[in-house]
């Protein structure tokens, strides 16, 4: 039980609220006397007691102000003059009254008031805390604050040198909330600076930088301050600050520190990302960051010294609304200054600044669209993971080249994000299972039919040959891809000293004549021994595919998209018209009838749609963008045959991929044709010919395997093995003529354009002039004699046929080729010499021709040139081709 | 609410633990009742005990970097913390987190901090408790700072809270007491050469309560501006606990909190006034007058000899240059001091000569005084003078009317980074003629951060001594002051240096939380950064400035980062503005013959001369001004 007095009266007791009534007349004179007693004596207060009588005023003013209406008059009188004390309590006792009536006090006494407080804060004999206190109720009250806003008062709060960094702080708020009310802040603001300008020398922790950039950030948001309510006027007045010279000089303030205080550069950094972390800013913080990007990052020169501006960089690349092109180029031209001046003792800063330039590739990967880092980033990480001379550093760069090659946008965000909060230097490798693409969503069937109307899979060269057909020659060379039978495209295994010489079943079994063959081939002439010397040669280097990797094809392709059906089918997501839709982690798979081998299926990270219609009218004014069309949008893809049989074929193209929206694109695209052409590949040359002596041996490969896919000699049973030790295979030759009506000039430049690679020989004094002339076929063997008679010796070709029907004599009877072979053979040589001596006054002379068909076959040319037409005559050791080779010389004219 | 009120008192350790402690049930009843009706109820809880306020302080020290915290926001600072305020003043009033294990932690504040030898002083004034939740709101923003053009600003709130700034004065009066000063400021008569002692030392003398004369400015620490000792308290005692700290006198502490502020109210905060009461009291000695009120803040009346001492004291604070582009600068804060030995409570008048020339500005008076100003030169000082020395009036001049006492230049050039060169060219009392004494004049070259091998050169003047990190020229001794004539120093000489050691982990650390970044690069940094200067010494220093601390906001700048000469001096006999009093002039009401004493100094406080050869930090002057 509280011990109170008893004069007390109850009503002040009790805990009710209770509504008192109005003050009679007495009580209000009795009030009026205590108030008189009161208000004539400050002088006579303690300090202490003065706070307690100027809060008491307040509260019986409040309540009796209509009253006590004199309270006002007497406060002027009585307490001003108190105002001027040296004892800081006793101010803020009288400033509270100033405050509660204000109506009382006219302007002046306000602005004098003022002008106290801001005396007060220079007072170098005050305590700073009330310093800094008298500072603070001046810019406490709206009051006081609008007598100091003026210009005029500015000078009393310039810092002064010996003002205590607090005082010069808040000194410089005083100036910044003066400033953002008028023009030519910033220059207020500067010269207040001047007394911590030194901080530019000072490493960035120093307080005076913290003061300084302070100073900044009360001018920004003294322009634009926080207040939640109104978001309307507030965007308005963030486009006016925007254009405001105040923000423009603050723009060139940073700029300048930037680039000539390094140190202060994580000071910005934090400047910056102070102003982008807070909602009202934001736009201003990124609105600094485009302005460095576009004003600092092109001056700033790769080398050791760029580590000062990676807190910059990484607030850059952070920042979606920068394009992170500019930063990825000068990262790029920094890793490639880094490694070129690696050195012995450059290992740890060249790890450490390696890391560093990892860990921004990282926030770009995990802030920006895959399709506007893709380009320069794979660059970037492509060089280092390559180059760059720290282990780690590379290693982390596959890495992450790899994420931004296979994963797409989203989910690579996504899964960056998990490493977030073990951020180091250098993120471990995350763990197999994120990196895996988790299981597709079922792809939409609906939307995939048709994609091969826009999805386009594409030579790069196309086939000479229209080839809408192919001809699957089952029987004639087996070539089962199974590998269950012994002899694989021909070429049969020594190991059981089973040579076949031929593909047919009949041949397979027949070991003991295989046996037989191989005797019967030591006893052979001199001339032959020396022709199967330089087949064994030639056959030994080409590979055997069934035990080593064989011979590959590479046809190059492109792989590009039309964004229009592409967004009207899958939609897409996009923030502006400049965005064009993409394709992530494409796997493209092939599969073909033909004995290609199997075809390694592709992967196509990213890959950017065409440009838009409407962009392309643009386009083609500015020739500038035709170079970007040219390379940012395809991919190019390698198709990779390993044939077995040599034959013109097609390729089926199933396509899958990840839209950005996650959606599974799969179907399949328009195959792909194979010429016959594409199986066209020079000898395989044996690594102990010198480089003087590669075209004399192209020629002599030429008159041999002339000789031998002719006949004349008996090697028809001889095998040769191949490289690997496991297989060998044996010449079945046979031959064909093609008459070409066309003028020797156009037949030469058909052959120069196409079939220069492999022309091993020219014959003919005014050929070879010709040819030599036009150089482009060099590094063969010229032969100017004008009589071929001995050439022809060798290997005198011809036939009977007439070019038009060669074809039809080949596939008339297979079974007794053999025999047709050798026939023909034995009538071609009598019938050659004489055709032979009819065209030799219309010859200009012969080409050549020397083509190496994988796995291991060959077609040879001799292109008998004469005025108005040629005779081209074919030898094969693999006869089916000779009916695509027909339509291949005439598609080349 | 009413008035100012004190809800507790703690006094810490340099340690951290609480070394005194003082609760106010009836605030806190009022605090309750407060809470209940603004219903606030997670702010009902109890105060913390020593031990929580203990804790609270250490975690907010580790928290905020510092005991007294970082005051302006860091990178590291998050919201919930006072840096995040991002205001100088949250050094000073700062927040304690009480986290209690059995119950809800609570946030308290406003604590105001002080520091005095080596003792950490918080108290908890009373405020309103919504006024705490506007605090609250300004601690945890969500955005990214406070601009005064914003509502409920921390200005605003502060000048809604004048117990704060009664916390304030009670922390000062108890740091005072016991850091055994007092507040009296120097009185030196002129008929007889020692201070005179403070208030009634016939009375409290006995006792021994420590009224012993304020220290002189010359003994300050020469890194420390001797001219107040408000910047010394902030900054040099902060987090060190190199002197040792002196046993609190509870007894004496408790006696003056009772007498001082009974229940929590503060009402008279002179310790002097209150020893007196609680020693001696009110007798029939000392009857009232019946005709006069007597002030609160005089319970006594003066009794015998009648004499008025006065003092006027100048602080110079000067930043010489010797450069074009810079122009030299001065400024100085004068006081007048006062000792009225009147009995009764008589008013006395005193004119002011030489006001208007000297632009003085009058700063603020005492709390008996006023001020009048009326046409060219008839300012004076009106007052009715307490019992004891008290500062009367302080003022501060802009334009003085006499020539710098000590003119000329430093030049220290750094020619390797162990050894350089200097050359001081002075010119002492130029100008001035007697009675203007010089009592002595030193110079000291402070290098803090480097250990001083050897000194080449003699002066022409003066002695010249070494202490491990700083160079002391004294031109004029004390004893043999001069006056009246003109003294032409110089000093040219070689300073070497030991090799220096780099502590870089202090920095490192530092980088990290301020800036919030790793200094991995530092060696990367340290090969590069030497492009942007031309010079050798611009080079060398930067090299030096690399691992500087970061210096408190209570210092005006980073003295470390420069080279310069600091000048102590103090010259009797005038004044440096030329304001002065005539002791004739002075009259009093009523009459009484009493006779005044009068006398005039000046002392030097920042009076530097930079290094003209390298940066130095200066201000810009205001146009108008100029």
């Amino acid at each position: 039980m509280p011990l109170t007095p008893f004069t007390i009266p109850q009503i002040a007791l009790s805990d009710q609220n209770l509504v008192l009534s109005p003050p009679s007349d007495v009580n209000l004179r009795e009030i009026r006397r205590v108030l008189a007693f009161l208000l004539d004596r400050p002088r006579d207060l303690t300090p202490g007691a003065i706070s307690v009588l100027t809060s008491a005023l307040v509260d019986i003013a409040d309540a009796l102000e209509d009253c006590v209406p004199a309270v006002s008059a007497l406060l002027k009188v009585n307490f001003s003059s108190l105002l001027s004390s040296h004892n800081p309590f006793l101010s803020h006792s009288i400033l509270s009254l100033y405050r509660h009536f204000s109506e009382a006090f006219n302007e002046y006494d306000i602005g004098k008031v003022a002008y106290r407080l801001q005396l007060s804060a220079s007072d170098t004999g005050q305590k700073l805390i009330f310093r800094l206190l008298a500072l603070h109720w001046l810019f406490g009250s709206t009051l006081l604050t609008s007598q100091v806003s003026s210009l005029t008062s500015l000078p009393g709060f310039y810092p002064q040198v010996f003002d205590p960094l607090a005082v010069k702080a808040k000194k410089l708020d005083a100036i910044s909330v003066s400033a953002s009310e008028g023009d030519g802040a910033v220059s207020l603001l500067e010269d207040g600076l001047v007394c911590i300008s030194y901080f530019r020398w000072l490493p960035g922790w120093s307080t005076e930088t913290l003061v300084a950039f302070r100073a900044m950030h009360k001018l920004l948001i003294g322009v634009m301050p926080h207040d939640g309510s109104d978001n309307g006027p507030g965007r308005t007045r963030l486009g006016s600050l925007m254009e405001s010279t105040i923000f423009a000089d603050l723009e060139n303030v940073l700029i300048h520190l930037a680039l000539e205080h390094h140190p202060l550069v994580p000071v910005i950094a934090t400047f910056i990302s102070r102003l982008l972390q807070c909602e009202t800013h934001s736009p201003i913080g990124s609105r600094f960051l485009q302005t460095l990007d576009r004003c600092l990052i092109p001056n700033l020169k790769p080398g050791y010294g760029l580590s000062f501006y990676f807190p910059l960089l990484e607030k850059i690349s952070e920042n979606e609304t920068v394009a992170p092109k500019g930063v990825l180029e000068l990262l790029k031209r920094h890793m490639v200054c880094l490694t070129d001046e690696h050195g012995p003792d450059t290992g740890h800063r060249s790890w450490s600044q390696g890391s560093r330039v990892l860990s921004i590739c990282r926030v770009m990967l995990k802030k920006h669209k895959g399709s506007q880092i893709f380009r320069p980033l794979s660059l970037l990480l492509a060089f280092t993971c390559q180059n760059f001379p720290d282990l780690e550093v590379r290693d982390n760069a596959r890495i992450y080249l790899r994420m931004l090659a296979c994963i797409p946008g989203k989910k690579l965000r996504q899964t960056l994000s998990i490493g977030e909060q073990k951020s180091g230097l250098a993120p471990a490798p995350l763990p197999a299972s994120l990196i895996d693409v988790p299981p597709h969503p079922s792809p939409d069937l609906k939307k995939s039919t048709g994609i091969a109307s826009y999805i386009h899979l594409e030579r790069l060269k196309p086939p000479l040959v229209k080839q809408s057909w192919f001809l699957p020659v089952q029987g004639s060379v087996p070539a089962l891809s199974n590998g269950s039978g012994p002899a694989e495209g021909g070429i049969m295994d020594i190991v059981t000293s089973v040579a076949p010489s031929s593909p047919d079943e009949s041949n397979k079994t027949d070991s003991s004549k295989v046996a037989y063959q191989k005797e019967a081939s030591r006893v052979m002439d001199p001339n032959t021994a020396l022709l199967l010397r330089v087949l064994r040669t030639h056959f030994g280097c080409i590979p055997d595919y069934r035990v080593m990797p064989g011979i590959k094809i590479r046809i190059p392709c492109l792989l590009r998209f039309e964004s229009d059906p592409f967004i009207r089918t899958w939609g897409f997501e996009s923030c502006d018209e400049q965005t064009l839709p993409a394709l992530y982690a494409i796997k493209i798979t092939f599969s073909t009838l033909s004995k290609y081998g199997k075809i390694p299926s592709c992967r196509v990270p990213f890959l950017l749609g065409d440009l838009l219609k409407s962009d392309l009218a643009i386009v083609a004014v500015g020739q500038g963008n035709d170079e970007s069309i040219e390379h940012s949008n395809f991919a190019k893809v390698f198709l990779e045959l390993q044939p077995e049989d040599p034959m013109p074929g097609l390729i089926d193209i199933f396509i899958n991929a990840n839209t950005a929206t996650e959606q599974v694109v799969s179907g399949f695209l328009r195959p792909v044709t194979i010429g016959i052409e594409d199986m066209f590949l020079k000898a395989i040359l044996p690594p102990n010919v010198s480089d003087m002596w590669v075209s004399r041996y192209y020629s002599d490969l030429f008159d041999t395997l002339w000789e031998a896919c002719g006949s004349s000699v008996n090697i028809g049973r001889e095998t040769f093995p191949l490289n690997g030790g496991k297989g060998a295979v044996s010449i079945n030759g046979k031959q064909s003529v093609k008459f070409l009506e066309v003028p020797e000039d156009v037949l030469i430049n058909a052959v120069e354009r196409h079939l220069a690679g492999f022309v091993v020989r020219v014959a003919g004094a005014s050929l070879v002039k010709v040819v030599q002339q036009n150089r482009v076929i060099e590094n063969i063997v010229w032969d100017e004699k004008e009589e071929e008679e001995d050439d022809l010796d060798v290997g005198p070709s011809g036939d009977d046929f007439s070019a038009e029907n060669a074809l039809v004599a080949y596939s008339r009877e297979e079974s007794e080729l053999d025999v047709e072979y050798t026939q023909a053979e034995m009538e071609s040589n009598s019938n050659d010499r004489s055709l032979a001596i009819v065209d030799k006054k219309k010859s200009v002379g012969n080409i050549c021709v020397l083509i190496f068909l994988p796995p291991r076959y060959h077609l040879l040319f001799l292109m008998e040139i004469g005025y108005g037409s040629t005779m081209v005559r074919m030898r094969t050791d693999h006869w089916p081709c000779l009916a695509y080779v027909d339509e291949y010389l005439e598609a080349l004219f | 609410m009413a008035g100012c009120s004190f809800r507790a008192i703690w006094i810490l350790t340099p340690h951290h633990s609480v070394a005194f402690s003082r609760t106010f049930p009836v605030v806190e009843r009022r605090w309750r009742s407060a809470c209940v009706r603004d219903g606030e109820v997670e702010t009902q809880a109890p105060l913390p005990s020593d031990l929580e306020v203990a804790a609270a302080f250490t975690d907010r020290k580790q928290r905020e970097g510092s005991a007294r915290g970082f005051g302006i926001c860091v990178a590291s600072s998050t919201p919930g913390s006072d840096s995040w305020v991002d205001d100088p003043v949250t050094r000073h009033i700062i927040t304690l987190h009480i986290n209690r294990e059995e119950a809800e932690g609570y946030m308290l504040w406003p604590v105001i901090v002080h520091t005095s030898g080596n003792y950490y002083i918080l108290v908890l004034p009373l405020v309103e408790p919504k006024k705490v939740r506007e605090y609250r709101k300004l601690y945890q923003r969500n955005n990214c700072g406070g601009s005064v053009k914003e509502h409920d600003n921390l200005s605003s709130l502060l000048l809604s809270l004048p117990c704060i700034t009664g916390a304030f004065m009670v922390a000062h009066a108890i740091g005072d007491l016991i850091a055994g000063e007092t507040s009296d400021p120097e009185v030196v008569a002129t008929s007889s050469s020692s201070a005179v002692g403070g208030l009634l030392d016939t009375l409290t003398g006995s006792i021994g309560i420590g009224v012993a004369p304020r220290p002189k400015p010359t003994s300050v620490p020469i890194l420390a501006s001797a001219s107040s000792a408000a910047t010394l308290m902030g900054s040099t005692l902060v987090d060190s606990s190199r002197t040792m700290t002196k046993p609190i006198d509870k007894d004496l502490l408790r006696g003056f909190i009772s007498g001082s502020m009974p229940y929590g109210t503060p009402v008279d905060l002179n310790q002097n006034n209150i020893a007196a009461i609680r020693t001696t009291g009110f007798g029939s000695a000392d009857p009232p007058p019946a005709d006069l009120r007597q002030p609160a803040w005089k319970p006594y009346l003066y009794r015998g000899r009648q004499r008025v001492l006065l003092m006027t004291q100048e602080t110079i604070n000067a930043a010489l240059y010797d450069r074009e582009d810079i122009p030299d600068s001065f400024s100085i804060s004068g006081q007048i001091n006062c000792r009225a030995e009147l009995e009764g409570l008589p008013d006395v008048q005193l004119p002011l000569i030489g006001v208007k020339p000297a632009k003085v500005k009058m700063l603020s008076v005492h709390q008996s005084a006023q001020y009048s100003d009326h046409g060219e030169d008839k300012q004076a000082i009106v007052f009715s003078p307490p019992v004891g020395s008290f500062v009367l009036a302080r003022y501060q001049v802009s334009h003085a009317t006499n020539p710098a006492p000590v003119k000329g230049f430093y030049q220290l050039s750094l020619v390797s980074e162990d050894g350089g060169q200097f050359l001081f060219r002075l010119t002492l009392m130029e100008g001035y003629k007697s009675p203007y004494c010089m009592d002595f004049c030193t110079i000291i070259m402070p290098f803090p951060r480097r250990r001083i091998l050897s000194v080449d050169g003699t002066p022409s003047v003066g002695t010249v001594s070494m202490t491990e990190r700083s160079i002391e020229w004294k031109i004029v001794t004390s004893g043999r002051g001069i006056s009246g004539k003109t003294i032409d120093a110089t000093f040219s000489g070689t300073v070497r240096f030991h090799p220096r050691v780099v502590n870089k982990s202090l920095s490192v650390s530092l980088s990290k939380s301020v800036l919030g970044c790793t200094a991995a690069e530092d060696s990367d940094e340290e090969r590069e950064s030497s492009n942007n200067s031309v010079n050798v010494e611009d080079v060398l220093m930067e090299k030096l400035n690399r691992d500087l601390e970061a210096v408190d906001l209570e210092e005006p700048l980073c003295w470390q980062a420069f080279n310069y000469a600091k000048v102590s001096f103090k010259i009797t006999g005038g004044t440096f503005s030329g304001m002065t009093i005539d002791p004739k002039s002075v009259s009093i009401y009523p009459v009484v013959k009493a006779p005044v004493e009068y006398s005039m100094q000046v002392t030097s406080g920042d009076y530097i001369l930079w290094n003209t050869l390298a940066r130095s930090p200066h201000a810009a002057v205001p146009k108008d001004l100029c």
